[in-house]
């Protein structure tokens, strides 16, 4: 009877302090404070040398680097302090979110590109959500690709239409001169064109082609034994990329299935897509983090996004 | 892609992780801590450096601070400041130590 009093008490007890949280509160509300002290201190020691290096050190390789640390965001923190808001520093907080995606990234990523482990998946994908303001989910309908992290590729454009050729493939001038060099691929995409004829494509079609990712569907499990409901499902199934290393992130479809296991790549990217992220194939090509996106109602429009 | 910074070696964290991994905190809340434990670190230890720094040497660290190169960081650090990896353990240490007699404040403070 004892024992089950103290359970209960011990029960009660931790669930009122697991409310509570006093002691997060304490230390969150001293570290903060702490915080404040150190940055203020840093920041007007060194206000020169920092701003010159927030001006002129390219941001990329501040977000990657040490640097990172002096503009993190902690939840309850505000980042600069009023008295330390400065022209370049507010220049600098306007066109800088992405640095943010990238450090938290980061802290979570391996040190190889290999497949995530669940506790991975979940912490990146809890990130990707808060920071784009969609719901970006590995696994939807019961349904997973064989991985989320890996080397992306170059791909080609792609027939959109019976009769669409390099020629007739651009609306935009500018979009012909920077990408008319990647060609068309020889046949077409997986699932075919993506209208049956130019009188019945569509604007969406175009953006489908345009921000078009190719997936290793085959790999997945399961893709074999529930082929259609499988092949279904991928079809221009709405996903995000993101290169982890500069925050650059699009939302594509999946228009395509490949690449060859052999190639050493995990995914392909259009060139509007390569292009966006700072991706290239070759050498210099890199990892990026693709994810479902839980959109339901269609509300998540293709192309690049911003870090909110 | 653990996240390292030049003097990740030097320094030991995992005490506080430890420490903080004792109390009843969720995750999340623990990792706030830990950020924000290693980010109070992370400004003391670059305070540390630039204050013995000329205006022209702390450009020049801060342009090596974010290479890869972590040994050219290191030759720069230690070619402008005596004894630099001491500091850095130092200034960790004391913080570490601040850092540590908070959570046990902590743990008395009342519900």
């Amino acid at each position: 009877m004892k024992f089950l009093r103290d359970r209960m008490r011990h029960i009660f007890f931790k669930k009122t302090l697991s409310e509570a949280r006093p002691h997060y509160e304490y230390l969150k509300n001293k570290w903060t404070e702490k915080h404040r002290a150190l940055k203020s201190t840093l920041w007007n020691k060194h206000q020169q040398s920092l701003h010159w290096a927030f001006k002129n050190l390219p941001t990329r390789q501040i977000a990657m680097g040490s640097l990172s640390g002096l503009m993190l965001l902690t939840p309850s923190l505000s980042l600069p302090s009023p008295s330390l808001i400065t022209p370049a520093y507010s220049t600098f907080e306007n066109i800088q979110k992405s640095p943010f995606l990238v450090s938290d990234l980061a802290n979570v990523l391996p040190q190889e590109v290999r497949i995530l482990t669940l506790s991975e998946e979940t912490e990146i994908t809890r990130i990707l959500s808060r920071d784009l303001g969609f719901k970006v989910t590995a696994e939807l309908d019961g349904k997973r690709l064989n991985r989320n992290y890996g080397i992306i590729g170059a791909e080609q454009h792609l027939a959109r239409y019976p009769g669409d050729t390099m020629a007739t493939h651009f609306d935009i001038q500018d979009e012909a001169q920077k990408f008319y060099s990647s060609g068309m691929a020889p046949g077409l995409s997986a699932w075919g064109y993506f209208a049956p004829s130019k009188n019945q494509f569509t604007k969406e079609d175009s953006l489908k082609e345009k921000y078009y990712i190719a997936v290793q569907t085959f790999l997945s499990e399961n893709f074999n034994e529930r082929f259609l409901e499988y092949r279904d499902f991928f079809k221009y199934r709405k996903m995000v990329v993101v290169n982890p290393q500069n925050g650059k992130a699009i939302v594509a479809v999946i228009g395509d299935s490949g690449p060859a296991v052999f190639t050493g790549k995990h995914l392909g990217g259009s060139p509007e897509v390569m292009d966006h992220l700072e991706r290239e194939d070759g050498a210099k090509k890199g990892p990026v983090l693709y994810f479902f996106i839980d959109d339901v109602n269609n509300t998540v429009p293709l192309g690049p996004i911003s870090v909110k | 892609m653990k996240k390292k910074h030049f003097y990740s070696h030097i320094i030991e964290t995992s005490s506080l992780s430890i420490a903080l991994g004792d109390m009843d905190l969720s995750h999340e809340e623990r990792l706030h801590l830990i950020s924000l434990a290693e980010s109070n670190l992370h400004h003391a230890i670059l305070d540390a450096i630039l204050s013995e720094l000329s205006e022209e040497d702390k450009k020049e660290f801060l342009s090596h601070v974010f290479s890869p190169d972590q040994e050219e960081i290191w030759k720069f650090l230690k070619g402008k400041i005596k004894n630099i990896e001491e500091k850095i353990k130092k200034i960790a240490d004391d913080l570490h130590k601040e850092l540590h007699e908070d959570i046990k404040e902590a743990r008395l403070a009342p519900a």
